[in-house]
This record gives structure tokens, C-alpha cells and sequence, in this order.
């Protein structure tokens, strides 16, 4: 933040001249440099100085927040939406979290963009929500995302409202892609479309394909753009109450022959969970429709440690007549003990949500320190709210409420 | 609902930059009143298109965000910064285009459609077929505009037939329910032999000749005396490319080349493996060139609405138990292509399997390589192929 006039009370504009003469010229600059030395040079008055640096820091800083009102917050902003498929619900502890961002990895032809054309199929439709789509491969096809709205309802204008609450904007470089996000979070913000339905999911096919152009051999500007865009994402779910949901190509490690989800590293702590989709040719035997996710990251499941949740569902083709008869959209599922190829990594707990889950059990008076023991995992607190209410939206939103559902968690 | 998720980040938005974004640009930003709005004002210098120069310089004054930039005038940030004026005043631009939304360049990209509209379009516009009805409906109706396909397969299996064939179908009039484009055609291997696309464009105006004996319709006698051999080759764009460095660069000068041509529905490149495959110690290197290929390709392919075919060539990737053909260029390559075709022997007969597609299931069907180009496997070519297309032309016949 550069330093200027009106910037807060006091600091006028021949201070600011001064300051900027003699290199200070952010507020960064001001507060971490030593005051008497400016002081001294900038003869200034040191105790204005001191002033000016008090009401700065006071300005950027930010409130402590009590984590008993960040839990009422998250009570009430969060919402669970239902991705259309049972299974995929069951391995997502509900569905997809607003305020998070979640991610699908896998191969080619594994069915990430049929699973992001799923749930914008199924939140548009059955949980009658705003959908945007941000597809920079190409991989977006309307006639599809109309088999899969066909699939659910034979009421052609219900399929027209469902086709009109989804947005899709193409994008195929990175700066584009955060003009959108940019232009999004700015519209949500201003309420200027408020004629369609609020969007509450935001699905980017894929983010990978936008960045990894931009990685590699010596390529500083792409990371930080990645970051930029990994910032944003988070930044959007959280202020705007979305659940963003992206796909990630994968990549062979070089040294093992395995597949690992593309982005390297500093990616993997983006999203909070992890789906890997994989093609079940070999586990499934010859059915080849069949499908594998497997959740590799999560911060309300277990994963990798004990049992992972593989899941199967058919990826949805009935038939080879496809042509005329759109094929059955459900994602069907068996849950197995088969182990993912993937290797688990040990970043499994995402902080910010173990902290509100600490908070709200001390207030729900369920949790006392030391009892920690009688209910391993923080997982049951926030099952309480998965019940049905209508559009599928779960809104979470008394504590009273809790009490009773609490009990009926498994 | 809305009112929440607002008032979620209500503790920072009350206090941070009340005073800087809204009654400060008023007073201290110059008289323009430029229609901003608060979170593209804090948007970080790092996401906009600047060159790395500029944006050091930028950085190193102290501009962190957008607002910052905005609200001086282009002297006072040549001075400020230290840079011309005329670049001073290009970063200017780029920041107030980029906020301000929809201007200048990224007009068409940034434009949002409903899934709606854009279920009219993919309506609209038509398929290339294959001239193999098997291969057409597991594609669903042909290859696709808009999309990137990818056709990989062992050497001498069909790979460059068919895309030639597809660049003489590319052309096919409307009435017979073609598309009327013209193809590009970019061949970094050295097969593309004219004789063969005589061959077939010849077997297609022969078959248009067909159709308009069985339905003499008007139009179509018309539209016979501009669908001929030497129309048909005048409209395939050849370029040959003999490395990768020849290759990026035609493809980066396409777009210029279509507008040019605003007919061309088909650019085809035969052998993106090839240049790549070979002259890269850098694999990283190679990886990246790659990913900004499939993204120039899928540009391409949407601002122009036509179809990007590719072929691949195949690869053996050694397991621990066993090996396996793959298509080539990596794990990562695989993602570039929207559609993937395989074409593969099996049994002394050519199959072609898709492998990935956003619409289709996959599935695999059989096809062979006549003298006429590429066909279903069933018909002994010359007589039936009246037959065969026949039932295949009606349907589109009655879309339009």
C-alpha cells in the first residue's frame, strides 16, 4: 500500500513528500524501518511519526475473532451441496462444502469433466442453484449436460431453467481465467446479476490445463501465477460462499512410474479435498464403464491412513445406441476395500476447520478437555447436518438443533 | 442467502480500505470517474498480462494492487517508475481493460453464455463426417467444430488417411448436408500425398454426382458445378513444418492466417509427435511447449469454430508385468485433445476405438482404408456406397 494523502489521519502531504524522497514509500516501508532515523532524515517530528505508524498498524491489521462467532458464522454460511450421487456424497462427508474448494484428478478419459458436468447437472436442477462454469479445454458440451438434465427430468422447461441457471465462460490462459474470477467475485459483491438464481458452485475444467503452459524449465511468472490463482480460488469460496470445485491433469513420476496429480506440491495445499478418478479396467474386470474415486485428501474423512473410500460408479453409459437415447446419468456406487494406486500423503487436516470444530464442541458443551478420547476424529460434530431439507441445501443453523442428530450419527 | 455470504467478510471490509476505494479515489485519483469497483481495485498487480520488466518496476515503487496504479496518471508513473511514457501508458491500459472488465481483447473470451445458448450453438453447427458411419455415430455425427481431436495410432493404420479424408469432407457442399469450409492442412512428417486426396475427392464428388441422380432436388446441380476436384484442392491450405520450432510458429500465426480465410472449418496437423519427439534434452521444456500448443490449438478452435485434428503417434511404455502401447508424448499430453481416437489392428482388421470424448461413450468400431479413402468395413466400395450414406445424409437433410 503506497503511502499518500487521506491514506489516515495525520499523515498530510508534505510528510508524505518527505517520506518519499528519502525511499520510504509504502506503509510496509514505514512501519518495519526504524522511526527515529526517518525522524532524523525526513526531519519530521518523531512524534507524529510514532502517531502515523500507530493509526497504520491499527488500520491493517486485522480483529481477532472469537472462535465460538467464527462457528455461529460457519453455521450459518455454509451450506452442503449434494453432488447427485450417493456415493460420491458418502466419500465427500455430504457433498461439496461452500466456503471450499475441492479438487478431481485423473488420468485422461477418467471422467473428471463428466463428473464436473454431473454436479453442475444435479446443483442446477435438483437443488435449483447457479452454476459457474469455467471450462478452458474445451471439454464443455451442452449437449451432454442436456442427457444428464434429461436423465432427471422429462419437464422440458425444467430442463430449459436448469440449462439457463448454468453460466459457462472459455477461457484458455491464466490472465483470462482471473479476469473471470475477478469479474465474478466483483459481480457477486456489487448483487448486479440478481436475476438468476446466486451461483453457488464454481467449477473450473481445468485449472491445469491454464498453468501448466506456464510452468517448467525456468519459469518463475508461473508459479506465482498459480499462487494468484490458487489465492483467488480460496479467496472466492471463503467471502462469497461457493464451493469451488476444479480438475487437475495428472503426471508419471519419473522415478516411480506412478501417477501423481499434476502442479506439484505447492498446489496439493489448495484444495481441501482431493478425488482421484481413475478408470477401473483392471480392478473391476471387464465392465469398462466402471470407475474408481478414491479420496486422497480430506479434511473431514479419514483417507490414506487407515482405509481409503474408493468408490465405483459406472461412468453412466447404458448402451451403444448413444446417439438417440441419452445414456442413464447416475453415478452408481459399491464401496470396496481395494487399495488406490495413488500413495497417500500425510497433509490430511486442513487447520482453519479443526480450530471451528474445537470451538463449537466447547459451546455445545459435548466436547470437555479430556474427553477428547470418547469420540475419536472431529468428523461426527458436523455430520449432524446432513439430513434433507428442501432443495438439498443444508443450512446449518442452530446449535439447539444439534443436539438430537448428534445422537444418530453412527 | 446473499446477505450472508456478504456479511462474511464484514470485520475486514469494514476498516481496511474504506477510505482508499471509494471516497478516496474521488478526491486524490484524478478527475475521471472510471466505473471500478471495490475488490478489482485490490487486485494484485502479479495477475495482470504486464512484462516481467515492467512489473519488477512496478513492485519495486511500491504498487502492490490495481487501485494503487489506477489512480495515477500516466506522467506521474513514467516519473514514478521510472519508464517512457508510451509504456507507462500501456500498463495503464492493460490494468484499466482488464478491470473494467469485457474491453478491448478479451471481449470474446470473457464473455459469459448460459449452458442454454450455448446448447443452440453446439445445435447450429455441423459435424465433419468420416464417411464411415460407424466411426461417425460413435463420434456423434462426426468430428466436432469447437473441439480438439486427437488420432493416434501405429504407423500405417489410417492415421493420415483420414485426415485427409476429412480435410476433401470438410468441403462438402451444404446442400448435401457438408459444411462448405476449407481445411488447413500442417504436415510435419512428409505424408500427405496429393494423389490420395485426388483419389478420394474425386470418389466424393462422384458421390455428391450420386445423390443429386437420386434426389434431383435444386440446388444440387449448383452446388456440383463448384464442388469439383480442382475447387476441392484449391481449398486445402498446406503448410509443411520440418521441426517443432517451424511448427510453433506456424501454429501461432494461425489466427491471423484464419481470419484471412474465415471459411477454413478443419486445421489438421499430421504428426504433432514427430517434431516433439526427437532434438529435446529438456523435457520439462518440451512438456511446457506442449500445454501452450493444446492451449493455442483450443483457442483456435473456439474463436474460429472450426475442428482440430490431430494425430499422435504410439509409444511402449514399459510396465512391470507387461507393456503396453500408448500414444505418445507423455502422461500430461493426454489431457491436450478433448476427443481421443485410437486406431489399432486387431486381427487383421483396422479398429477404431474412442478412448475419450466429453459426449460419447466409449466404444470401438471397425473401419478399413479403401481406394476410395475411408470407409465402413461391410460395403465392397464402388455401388453401395450409394446405400450406405444414403440413410446416414437423410436426418441432417431435415435438421436444415
Amino acid at each position: 500500500m503506497i503511502l499518500r494523502v487521506g491514506l489516515c489521519l495525520g499523515l498530510t502531504a508534505e510528510m508524505v513528500q518527505q517520506l518519499k524522497d528519502n525511499g520510504v514509500r509504502t506503509v510496509m516501508d514505514l512501519v518495519s524501518s526504524d522511526l527515529e532515523m526517518i525522524a532524523r532524515k525526513c526531519s519530521l517530528s518523531y512524534k507524529a511519526l510514532v502517531a502515523v505508524r500507530r493509526v497504520l498498524l491499527a488500520q491493517f491489521s486485522s480483529f481477532p475473532v472469537n472462535g465460538a462467532d467464527v462457528y455461529e458464522e460457519l453455521k450459518s454460511s455454509t451450506a452442503i451441496l449434494s453432488t447427485g450421487s450417493k456415493s460420491l456424497d458418502k466419500l465427500l462427508d455430504g457433498g461439496l462444502y461452500t466456503g471450499e474448494v475441492m479438487e478431481f484428478t485423473g488420468s485422461p478419459g477418467s471422467g473428471k469433466t463428466q463428473a464436473c458436468l454431473h454436479i453442475a447437472a444435479n446443483v442446477s436442477k435438483s437443488l435449483k442453484q447457479g452454476v459457474l462454469y469455467i471450462d478452458s479445454t474445451g471439454g464443455f458440451t451442452a449437449t451432454r449436460l442436456l442427457q444428464l438434465l434429461q436423465g432427471r427430468t422429462e419437464a422440458e422447461e425444467g430442463q430449459v431453467e436448469a440449462l439457463q441457471r448454468i453460466q459457462v465462460t472459455r477461457v484458455f490462459d491464466a490472465y483470462r481465467l482471473l479476469d473471470v474470477l475477478h469479474e465474478f467475485r466483483s459481480t457477486v459483491a456489487q448483487e448486479v446479476i440478481r436475476a438468476s438464481a446466486p451461483v453457488k458452485i464454481l467449477v473450473v475444467d481445468s485449472v491445469s490445463a491454464v498453468i501448466c503452459p506456464l510452468l517448467g524449465s525456468r519459469q518463475p511468472d508461473g508459479m506465482a501465477l498459480m499462487m494468484h490463482v490458487a489465492r483467488e480460488l480460496k479467496t472466492l469460496a471463503k467471502e462469497l460462499g461457493v464451493a469451488v470445485v476444479v480438475t487437475n491433469h495428472v503426471t508419471r513420476d519419473a522415478s516411480s512410474g506412478q501417477i501423481k496429480p499434476a502442479l506439484g506440491r505447492s498446489w496439493s495445499f489448495v484444495p481441501s479435498s482431493r478425488v482421484l478418478l481413475e478408470n477401473g479396467k483392471e480392478s473391476c474386470g471387464k465392465t469398462s464403464g466402471c470407475r474408481i474415486a478414491s479420496l486422497t485428501k480430506s479434511p473431514r474423512q479419514t483417507t490414506g491412513f487407515s482405509s481409503l473410500n474408493p468408490l465405483l460408479y459406472g461412468s453412466s453409459h447404458s448402451g451403444a445406441a448413444l446417439v438417440s437415447s441419452p445414456f442413464v446419468p447416475r453415478l452408481f456406487v459399491r464401496v470396496t476395500n481395494a487399495r488406490p494406486r495413488l500413495p497417500t500423503l500425510p497433509w490430511q487436516w486442513s487447520p482453519p476447520l479443526r480450530i471451528v470444530w474445537l470451538a463449537g464442541r466447547a459451546r455445545g458443551g459435548a466436547w470437555r478437555p479430556g474427553s477428547a478420547s470418547a469420540r475419536p476424529g472431529p468428523r461426527p460434530l458436523l455430520s449432524r447436518w446432513l439430513s434433507q431439507s428442501e432443495f438439498g441445501l443444508l443450512w446449518r443453523r442452530t446449535r439447539s438443533g444439534g443436539e438430537e442428530g448428534r445422537r444418530t450419527d453412527p | 442467502m446473499k446477505e450472508k455470504a456478504a456479511a462474511l467478510p464484514v470485520p475486514r471490509e469494514g476498516k481496511e480500505p474504506a477510505p482508499l476505494g471509494r471516497s478516496g479515489a474521488g478526491t486524490i485519483g484524478g478527475s475521471v470517474p472510471r466505473p471500478r469497483t471495490f475488490f478489482m481495485e485490490q487486485r494484485d498487480l502479479g495477475s495482470f498480462s504486464l512484462p516481467p520488466s515492467l512489473r519488477a518496476k512496478l513492485v519495486a515503487a511500491g504498487f502492490q494492487t490495481s487501485q494503487e496504479v489506477l489512480d495515477v496518471r500516466p506522467c506521474e508513473l513514467s516519473k514514478e517508475i521510472g519508464v517512457s511514457k508510451q509504456e507507462a501508458l500501456e500498463i495503464l491500459q492493460v490494468i484499466r481493460g482488464d478491470c473494467c472488465g469485457n474491453g478491448g481483447s478479451s471481449g470474446n473470451t470473457a464473455r459469459k453464455y448460459t449452458a442454454l445458448e450455448l446448447l443452440e450453438k453446439e445445435q447450429d453447427q455441423g459435424f465433419i463426417v468420416t464417411f464411415c458411419s460407424a466411426l461417425d455415430d460413435v463420434l456423434g455425427g462426426g468430428v466436432h467444430l469447437t473441439k480438439v481431436t486427437e488420432i493416434c495410432g501405429a504407423p500405417g493404420v489410417g492415421k493420415t488417411q483420414l485426415c485427409m479424408q476429412l480435410a476433401v469432407d470438410v468441403q462438402f457442399p451444404e446442400c448435401f448436408g457438408g459444411l462448405a469450409g476449407e481445411a488447413v492442412f500442417i504436415d510435419t512428417e512428409g505424408s500427405f500425398m496429393v494423389d490420395r486426396v485426388v483419389d478420394m475427392a474425386s470418389a466424393c464428388v462422384q458421390h455428391c454426382q450420386l445423390i443429386a441422380e437420386v434426389h434431383p432436388e435444386e440446388g444440387h446441380q449448383a452446388a456440383l458445378e463448384t464442388f469439383t476436384l480442382e475447387n476441392i484442392l484449391s481449398h486445402i491450405y498446406y503448410f509443411r513444418c520440418h521441426d517443432y520450432v517451424e511448427l510453433l510458429a506456424q501454429v501461432y500465426l494461425l489466427p491471423d492466417f484464419l481470419s484471412e480465410h474465415p471459411k477454413v472449418r478443419l486445421v489438421v496437423i499430421d504428426g504433432i509427435a514427430f517434431p516433439f519427439r526427437h532434438d529435446f534434452e529438456d523435457l520439462s521444456l518440451r512438456t511446457r511447449l506442449l500445454n501452450g500448443l493444446a492451449q493455442q490449438l483450443i483457442t483456435i478452435a473456439n474463436d474460429h469454430t472450426l475442428a482440430v485434428v490431430l494425430t499422435n503417434q504410439m509409444t511402449t511404455r514399459i510396465g512391470q508385468s507387461h507393456s503396453s502401447l500408448v500414444p505418445a508424448l507423455g502422461e500430461s499430453w493426454g489431457h491436450a485433445a478433448t476427443i481421443r481416437i485410437i486406431l489399432h489392428w486387431e486381427n487383421k482388421q483396422r479398429l477404431a476405438t474412442l478412448y475419450k470424448s466429453p459426449s460419447q461413450k466409449e466404444s470401438a468400431v471397425p473401419y478399413c482404408v479403401t481406394p476410395q479413402g475411408f470407409r465402413d468395413i461391410q460395403l465392397p466400395p464402388p455401388d453401395l456406397a450409394e446405400n450406405k450414406t444414403n440413410p446416414r445424409k437423410r436426418p441432417r437433410e431435415e435438421e436444415q
